[in-house]
């Protein structure tokens, strides 16, 4: 089993590309016949990550939520899961390249340099730490897709001020649209991420000795939490829409990574398992 | 088959004399009609304001492009209009022609898609009026399927090439459904009323002018079912609108930047289109600098305008492709009709003397045995006759010359003394 992982470790990287290279295709020359079908080399490459991280849990016994590496892995999965349910869902198939090139970068990072860990703290075999990560890690991927959408928003709403018409005009999806996918996608991502800051903090205190309230992973998680539910909040009831709107998407999504790089590389957080 | 055809077009005539020339339906049925008594066996007239053609088999070689033009000119007289207006097209090119037609690469709007529509019209004028015949049947069908293969193959007719779809195209790009949008259209001349129109034809359901004539406004907004607003005030009302299109006659700006930014105030500062398709510009374009202001002028509309032509112009060769596809499937069709008689012919020969040969032997065979030697019989003749049938099929795709075609037939009918002559006239009719 261990060479399968081994051979699907360094296979997901190219079917990531594979799947980016037809989807950029498609993007510049909007070929009818690939249009459906490059759904299905994202959904085989979904359907081989996913066994890759199935396999991982079996030969390894736990899931691959212990270090940085592994957590990049179930990321890149996440993002391209997500924005694959929101293709089916929305019928949007024209920014799927913008996205699974995040998975690339995240999947390309993890391949290089995940370790094969047989001996793992305890406490990381816990379900509830599972449910706390799978939860915080879908977050992750909402505000990854509502971050790569407001960026797409920006970039199509220069053009428009600009008087330009090029190959973006012709191929995203107009503003309103890409304002409500941004939108919904940080939702989701704030939902999901309240989830896995509840879940951490009714359970890390009672299962890590090291537990701490000014951790700065910690911290960093509730900073981005305030300023999307502030966002969020102004968007209903306040009059943030637009460029501004997605503004703040891209920020909390640049202090999201911020934070992730600085707890688990930079400062001591007893986020760092490793 | 002779078949000829004359076009007013573009290229050959001035718009004034194009529209003069253009034909009712009426006025097209009583040209079929002259038409069918003298000049031609079947035809096909088709009218637009751009064009006008006549295209048809004549009754005899004697029928030149001249009596066609002299027919047409006699109901719709129209000075300035002498032969030298008209383009002529004989045999293939005629079929040629027809084919560029209903794509739309021959129109003055790359890709237009109407002209298929008004082809197709034309087709059945001709039908209801007896005047299709045999060769334009399959014309016609040839046509159609060609003018479908151009729009789903292609993307010839694709992207907006007037400013008016170009505003639209553009509008959609900022808003998601046109129909929960509000539009107020300032000034109701011809570009106004254009854009009204076509706007209220896209969906829009909450749609209000206003004009400085107050009675011009509402005859059309009666017309187009909308509300309407003063002029001394409408800038009250701007707020309402998430898209603004101007066109009046204005010298001066009608709406400055401190308008529209009292206005984005007023409206929580929600997205707003502004299309100015006024000469000169009706609407300060310093507010396009304002959040969320989307202004756009007649400029940057024909920038739209210009990309999508460019984009149908590059579909041209894909165009050209089906339409060569295509005459080669008509060319095979009718070097067909060389054989196609001579097979029959040939197949009712054969069973002929089957027949014959059967009914004076019938009776020296049991009735077990009698329906057998029916069924062996044609059998017999069946198998005999498979080989030449498709040596004789293959003759309609031969790339030999057509003489040589016509010189193998005759040999065959020679030795097995067939008359093609009755068979033909049946075929065709």
């Amino acid at each position: 089993m261990i060479s399968t992982i081994h051979t699907l470790n360094i296979l997901i990287p190219i079917f990531y590309f594979i799947t980016f290279i037809v989807y950029l295709y498609d993007f510049q020359r909007e070929d009818k016949n690939l249009s459906n079908s490059k759904r299905l080399f994202l959904f085989i490459t979904l359907c081989t990550h996913l066994l890759y991280i199935i396999l991982r849990t079996i030969e390894f016994d736990h899931p691959p939520i212990t270090n940085v590496f592994e957590i990049f892995t179930l990321l890149a999965f996440s993002v391209s899961f997500a924005y694959f349910v929101l293709e089916l869902v929305t019928d949007i198939r024209g920014t799927g390249m913008f996205i699974i090139i995040i998975s690339i970068a995240f999947q390309t990072v993890s391949s290089i340099f995940i370790k094969d860990l047989s001996f793992v703290r305890e406490e990381l075999r816990n379900n509830l730490l599972g449910t706390h990560v799978f939860s915080a890690l879908l977050g992750y991927a909402g505000i990854t897709i509502s971050a790569v959408y407001g960026f797409l928003f920006l970039m199509l709403y220069n053009q428009l001020k600009q008087n330009k018409f090029g190959l973006l005009f012709d191929r995203l999806p107009n503003l309103e649209i890409l304002e409500k996918l941004c939108f919904y996608s940080a939702v989701i991502g704030f939902i999901l991420l309240t989830i896995a800051i509840i879940i951490g903090v009714i359970w890390l205190p009672q299962s890590n000795l090291n537990f701490s309230y000014t951790d700065p992973k910690l911290l960093g998680t509730l900073l981005i939490w305030i300023i999307y539910g502030l966002g969020i909040l102004r968007k209903i009831y306040g009059n943030l829409r637009g460029r501004k709107l997605v503004i703040v998407s891209i920020v909390g999504f640049i202090l999201t990574i911020s934070s992730t790089i600085l707890s688990n590389f930079l400062a001591k957080s007893f986020h760092s398992f490793y | 088959m002779n078949l000829i055809g004359v076009s007013i077009n573009h290229r050959t005539a001035s718009v004034e004399l194009r529209e003069s020339l253009k034909l009712s339906t009426e006025e097209i049925v009583k040209l079929i009609n002259s038409l069918k008594q003298s000049l031609l066996k079947e035809g096909l007239i088709i009218s637009t304001c751009n064009r006008t053609e006549i295209i048809g088999i004549t009754v005899s070689e004697s029928v030149t492009f001249d009596s066609l033009i002299s027919e047409l000119l006699n109901l719709k007289s129209v000075d300035g209009i002498s032969s030298e207006s008209f383009e002529k097209f004989k045999s293939f090119s005629v079929i040629e022609h027809i084919f560029r037609l209903v794509t739309g690469i021959d129109s003055m709007l790359i890709g237009d898609n109407q002209i298929f529509k008004q082809v197709k019209e034309s087709f059945q004028i001709s039908d209801e009026n007896n005047f299709i015949g045999f060769y334009l049947k399959k014309i016609m069908d040839f046509s159609l399927r060609i003018g479908k293969r151009a729009i789903t193959e292609t993307a010839i007719s694709e992207g907006a090439v007037t400013v008016s779809f170009a505003a639209v195209q553009l509008i959609e790009k900022i808003f998601a459904n046109l129909s929960k949008k509000s539009v107020l259209v300032i000034g109701t001349g011809e570009t106004g009323e254009i854009a009204a129109k076509h706007l209220r034809d896209r969906g829009v359901v909450r749609l209000a002018l206003t004009n400085r004539t107050f009675e011009k406004a509402e005859k059309l907004a009666k017309e187009l079912n909308t509300a309407v607003f003063p002029f001394d005030n409408f800038k009250e009302h701007l707020h309402k609108f998430d898209i603004i299109v101007s066109a009046t006659g204005s010298q001066d700006f009608i709406l400055s930047k401190s308008d529209i930014e009292k206005t984005m105030k007023k409206r929580n500062y929600e997205s707003l289109v502004i299309v100015d398709i006024a000469v000169p510009r009706d609407i300060d374009p310093d507010c396009r600098n304002l959040e969320n202001v989307f202004y756009n002028d007649i400029d940057s509309l024909n920038i739209i305008v210009e990309q999508n032509l460019s984009k149908r112009r590059n579909e041209i060769p894909k165009v050209e492709k089906i339409i060569k596809e295509e005459l080669n499937g008509f060319t095979e069709w009718l070097n067909s009709l060389q054989v196609s008689p001579i097979i029959k012919a040939l197949r009712e020969k054969f069973e002929a003397i089957r027949s014959e040969e059967v009914q004076n032997n019938i009776n020296r065979f049991s009735n077990e045995d009698k329906e057998k030697l029916e069924i062996v019989t044609k059998k017999i003749i069946n198998k005999i006759l498979h080989n030449p049938t498709i040596e004789l099929k293959k003759f309609a795709n031969d790339e030999s010359t057509q003489d040589l075609i016509r010189i193998k037939l005759s040999v065959i009918q020679e030795i097995f003394g067939i008359n093609t002559v009755k068979e033909q006239e049946k075929f065709e009719a």
